[in-house]
């Protein structure tokens, strides 16, 4: 259980929350011209990192809107969060 | 609309905690962004929705609940329902300036009175009541006993809650049993 900080209605417990796996993630532009593998390496793959990581959460039990927020996965400790289209403030 | 007298909601008292049906109430859930949308409501409405966030405002007639950026719910105790809600139809959703749904029936309102709701809320809340409380009008979207909510603080100990109308019978059985150990 840990807290998180929606950009929009305040602090809130995480079970309001849920997870939209890694963040950041770019359609091709040309779906048509790649192989099955290179389609099953957007569509599926996915890193699994313990440490930083950027992933994408909703607020599902309260505003049910999407944010980013980076998060070291090994204790839970949120870095940043930061809404939709805007740019990762760490790196 | 539908039989409002389902659920069945009586109304009860426990050790400071009183528990009602705040039924027929008008719901309307509005959404949109565009500046058009917020003159048409105010104009048709006289009231300004809150933009700040977990707030809400009120007029004589209706109060409108924040529920995200460019999402709010407004309901009324005004028995022309339908006229209010075809005129914001027509003006908003029609025109294309947002969209304007009626969820009188997707939503059952039950009002808690009394000292010990907050305390009763908290055993099956993750929401800090703290702020809540001392801000009259605060709302909140959470979850009580595993089940999606809408709070509307009303009035110092007097609570609106709205609750989808699949789970009220179920939230009202909790409520009532938990009410019974505060």
């Amino acid at each position: 259980m840990f807290i998180i900080n929606c950009p929009f209605c305040g602090e809130r417990d995480q079970s309001e929350f849920s997870s939209g796996g890694e963040a950041h993630i770019v359609r091709p532009k040309q779906p048509t011209e790649l192989s099955d593998d290179e389609w099953a390496e957007y569509l599926f793959m996915r890193k699994n990192i313990k440490g930083i990581q950027f992933e994408r959460w909703n607020h599902a039990h309260g505003c049910r809107k999407w944010f980013n927020m980076v998060r070291d996965t090994s204790n839970d400790k949120i870095h940043a969060i930061y809404k939709m289209g805007e740019k990762p403030p760490v790196k | 609309m539908l039989n409002i007298n389902y659920p069945k909601i009586d109304k009860k008292s426990y050790n400071d905690i009183e528990l009602s049906l705040e039924e027929p109430l008008i719901k309307i859930n509005l959404r949109g962004k565009k500046k058009d949308f917020f003159t048409k409501v105010g104009k048709i409405l006289s009231i300004i929705l809150p933009t700040e966030s977990n707030t809400s405002s009120s007029n004589e007639k209706f109060t409108a609940m924040w529920l995200s950026p460019d999402e709010w719910m407004i309901y009324s105790k005004d028995n022309n329902q339908n006229i209010i809600f075809d005129e914001l139809y027509n003006e908003i959703s029609k025109l294309n300036h947002g969209s304007i749904t009626n969820v009188s029936d997707q939503w059952v309102c039950i009002n808690l009175k009394g000292k010990n709701i907050y305390e009763m809320l908290s055993t099956a809340c993750p929401f800090d009541f703290t702020k809540f409380k001392a801000n009259k009008n605060s709302t909140t979207q959470t979850l009580v006993n595993h089940i999606d909510v809408i709070i509307h603080h009303k009035e110092e100990n007097n609570l609106n809650l709205f609750v989808r109308r699949s789970f009220s019978e179920h939230l009202w059985l909790w409520l009532n049993d938990s009410a019974k150990f505060i």
